[in-house]
């Protein structure tokens, strides 16, 4: 019956279109064309050989796959036919044009007095050959052509008219970005209103990128946790990470009334981006202090989550170090768009706002208007800051940046004795900072955080966003990634975290919990994902991890399944290890931290057991903060189609939210329980009409969507 | 070389593949900033991305309005087709994302007031009971999730198999058959 209802949609027929609107569409086009050549003309005329050669000698971050044989198509033809010079050979073994005759010319002509061209016009001459070459064959590349003019149009000649090219090898990292990555030119013979959004996302449409996703940013991807049995893998080892922009992320596509990809959805950031009132250390003695609990798990009433609550020690005010912060920014014409730079500007506007006296701010600007804005200056003379911000603007192309080693410069400049040294690196996704190759720009960023000046990212924006790269320089830098989608999010960040996300208290903090199997016997740890560490790693001090600032906290969650619950996924084994460990200790697991000093190089041991006097029997007897954790651990699962995400209802999820909100003076809880709401309309229960992902019973699970994409 | 040879190998004469040809003749040209290369190449498609539009957007006005954007996204856009696929399901995925533009746009949402323009070709007095089940089961299709309704959309309205459709939505085939399978659970009920 459905089949049946569904195929009357093949009998639904669009009407014609309105011939006004055709020509006004073909003429718009036409402007388009025309000002996207004279772009062309002006960037070539600019040295595009030359940059294009560089970009060819050190590879290029996230080319489509391919775009070679588009460079080397468009170089040939485009440059020479406006040069109005013989073309040269050109030969390679990956990249081919194909000559053959053609009869543009006697068809131009022909097309010349009619201004509607219907397809029978243009039924395609029968070609002397008509080749057909396999996508994955080589192709020579066959040259000796020349180009004519004509009435100051360029039209080539036949036989060489017709320019072929054939793909040659799928994996060719070199790109044609210097035409590609042109911006949309901007038509002033619009006839037609537009939606506005639809122009910002011109020219994302390349065949590599999933066209279908609403945005062209990118995720790394990974496969969620899964159930670890304590007798096979006691030692569980990951990296603490503080970083929020998961979640700023998740919130705005959601508010765009979408559902976010599953890879944008890490657990841990949407975790940590809440406040929780754990207790601090008293002393620097020992930077950050651990807060655990063991509450019955939510969506699985056989099953306890393991919660262990870090919070970073707050340094009295009298003990701030001075503050040297670069503000590395990227005014390439694509952040001209109200949710980029104004924005931004407004942003450290309140950055600004927030440093002392003592404190030094310089800017560089990178891609568009580059060099140094802001040579070092004392925050005393906040205009004087506050004025070069205020003149940033978007504009111009990416290309002639040194962005990120003038700022490096500059930073080590004004680098004192005891200062904090930070580059904050504010971009909407175009990491064109003057090292094209991903590696030795992390490797750069790494020599330059061993020097002592950190990194930290800005995200804003949307639709071109790196997120993965974005996430791995900060990392790399013992910085965070944040994503500041509107003036709330960056006063969040700079202002109310502002101590946290600037003053790092310890680095290379990383975790290792050791269950008990004779207590516990299965475990997963939720989120953490990306910040996974070897079990060896935890001792090993060469070994990079995440770090925390003043006053930060960090939250982690395992579900644990407890011996004797009936709650295991493993059945036992029939030949398994004779018992050994001593059953009666109680103990859950053991807790190890380790950490380094901000500026030391070895690193310092914290461990704590997980006894059962932890255990609460009841989740009511959980703080706020435990529940309102394991509401956001929930929401984030169901989210993302987790395979453990099923259980709770989205109004389950919202009312466990609701009620641990706590006393949330900024509203940061009552909005989860908003997007919880919203969730829940775009993706119903089953229960409320919707789909239930990834429980078919005929063991669909493999072709769940959170798997196969 | 073998240039030559693989020239009269592939004397193909179906009318698919030299359409294709045609396209890939015009693409290299209007790559190659040939204007009327590229302005043939858009009244040819003219038609086919308002035809697009309109079945997804089922309102006319809405359709001229993306089709002429998809015209001047074509400009620059056009320098990233790379000729692995036809140009026909490149372009249809580029009206595609242009129609997601413009309904995901606030400023549209607001502008539904215009009457649904797809018409069933039984839409004479007789027909008219056909043609009203046809629109109520577009708009259910409609209401279906993102991807959900594209699939339906692809393989119902367009008749194509899951294979191109999964082309078209980049994906995998089996994600495709996936969503199609969620989708009919959905409307199982309702239709």
């Amino acid at each position: 019956m459905t089949d049946e209802a569904l195929s009357t949609l093949k009998s639904l027929r669009a009407p014609q279109p309105s011939t006004e609107a055709r020509k006004l569409a073909l003429n718009a086009a036409m402007v388009a064309f025309d000002a996207a050549q004279a772009k062309t003309k002006i960037s070539e005329e600019a040295g595009f050989f030359t940059r294009l050669a560089q970009k060819m000698r050190g590879g290029w971050i996230a080319a489509p796959a391919g775009a070679a044989a588009l460079a080397l198509l468009l170089l040939p033809v485009g440059y020479q036919a406006l040069n109005s010079t013989s073309m040269t050979r050109l030969e390679g073994p990956k990249v081919g044009l194909e000559s053959k005759d053609d009869t543009l010319k006697e068809e131009l002509a022909k097309q010349a007095g009619a201004s509607t061209i219907t397809s029978t016009t243009t039924e395609a001459p029968k070609p002397e050959g008509e080749a057909n070459v396999s996508p994955q064959a080589p192709v020579v590349v066959r040259g000796g052509n020349e180009i004519g003019r004509a009435d100051g149009t360029v039209v080539l000649n036949a036989p060489e008219s017709d320019q072929r090219f054939v793909m040659g090898a799928p994996q060719d990292e070199i790109a044609a970005d210097a035409l590609a990555a042109q911006p949309a030119p901007s038509v002033t013979a619009k006839m037609r209103t537009v939606a506005p959004a639809a122009e910002a996302t011109l020219g994302i449409a390349s065949q590599t990128a999933i066209p279908l996703e609403p945005t062209g940013d990118e995720f790394a991807k990974f496969t969620e946790n899964g159930v670890k049995i304590v007798s096979e893998e006691p030692v569980s080892t990951f990296s603490i990470d503080v970083d929020t922009a998961s979640y700023a992320y998740v919130r705005s596509v959601l508010e765009d009334g979408y559902l976010p990809e599953p890879d944008a959805v890490r657990l841990e950031e949407l975790i940590n981006y809440f406040p929780y009132a754990y207790q601090g250390p008293d002393s620097l003695e020992a930077p950050f202090r651990a807060t655990m609990a063991v509450i019955p798990t939510p969506w699985n009433n056989k099953t306890e989550l393991l919660e262990i609550g870090i919070k970073g020690y707050v340094p009295p005010a009298e003990m701030r170090q001075p503050l040297n912060l670069t503000f590395l920014i990227d005014t390439s014409g694509s952040m001209d768009e109200p949710n980029k730079l104004p924005l931004l500007k407004r942003s450290f506007g309140l950055l600004v706002d927030q440093l002392q006296d003592g404190d030094t701010v310089s800017i560089v600007a990178y891609a568009g208007s580059a060099g140094i804005v802001l040579e070092p200056t004392k925050a005393t003379d906040r205009t004087k800051i506050l004025g070069a911000l205020d003149q940033l603007y978007a504009g111009g192309s990416t290309a002639g940046a040194e962005g990120i080693a003038l700022a490096y410069q500059v930073a080590e400049q004004t680098k004192q004795d005891g200062s904090v040294n930070r580059v904050i690196l504010a971009t909407d996704g175009d990491f064109n900072v003057g090292i094209s190759d991903p590696e030795e720009l992390k490797t750069y960023i790494k020599s330059k955080r061993d020097s002592g000046v950190f990194l930290s990212v800005l995200g804003f924006g949307r639709g071109n966003l790196d997120d993965a790269l974005m996430q791995s320089l900060a990392q790399i830098g013992n910085g965070n990634a944040s994503y500041i989608d509107d003036f709330r999010e960056a006063k969040k960040v700079l202002v109310e975290e502002g101590g946290a996300n600037l003053v790092t208290i310890a680095k290379d903090v990383k975790i290792q919990v050791e269950f008990n199997p004779a207590v516990v016997s299965e475990y997963r740890l939720i989120g953490y994902e990306t910040r996974a560490l070897n079990r060896e790693d935890f001792n090993n001090d060469t070994v990079d991890a995440g770090e925390i600032g003043a006053g930060h906290t960090v939250t982690a969650l395992y579900e644990v399944t407890l011996k004797g619950s009936g709650g295991e996924l493993n059945d036992p084994l029939r030949y398994g290890p004779a018992e050994t460990v001593d059953a009666t200790s109680g103990e859950l697991g053991f807790l190890k931290m380790r950490y380094k000093a901000p500026d030391g190089d070895q690193s310092k041991l914290i461990t704590a057991p997980i006894t059962s006097e932890l255990m609460l029997d009841d989740i009511s007897k959980a703080s706020a903060d435990q529940r309102f954790a394991a509401a956001v651990a929930a929401f984030g699962q169901k989210l993302k189609g987790s395979n453990y995400g099923e259980a709770m209802s989205w109004q389950q999820i919202a009312e466990l939210a609701n009620s641990s909100k706590g006393t949330d003076p900024e509203g940061y809880r009552a909005e989860l329980v908003q997007l919880i709401n919203l969730a829940g309309v775009l993706s119903p229960d089953p229960s409320d009409g919707g789909r239930s992902a990834c429980d078919d019973p005929n063991g669909a699970k493999t072709d769940c969507p959170s798997m196969m994409e | 070389m073998s240039g030559s040879l693989a020239l009269s190998e592939g004397l193909v004469q179906s009318d698919i593949n030299i359409s294709r040809s045609r396209d890939d003749d015009l693409v290299a040209r209007a790559k190659a900033g040939n204007r009327e290369a590229f302005g043939l190449l858009v009244e040819k498609h003219y038609d086919f991305i308002f035809r697009t539009a309109c079945k997804w957007t089922g309102k006319k006005s809405d359709a001229e309005d993306i089709a002429q954007e998809v015209c001047i996204k074509l400009a620059t856009a056009i320098q990233q087709f790379d000729g692995r696929s036809a140009f026909t399901s490149w372009l249809y995925r580029v009206t595609l994302n242009m129609v997601r533009d413009m309904q995901r746009s606030t400023s549209r949402k607001s502008k539904t007031i215009d009457a649904f323009t797809l018409v069933h070709p039984e839409d004479d007095p007789g027909g008219q009971e056909e043609a009203t089940t046809a629109h109520e089961i577009w708009e259910r299709v409609g209401a279906l999730p993102d991807k959900q309704r594209e699939a339906i959309m692809l393989v119902y309205a367009e008749e194509m198999n899951h294979a191109e459709a999964a082309e078209i939505m980049g994906c995998k085939e089996a994600t495709v058959s996936w969503h199609i399978h969620e989708a009919k659970k959905t409307l199982r009920g309702l239709l």
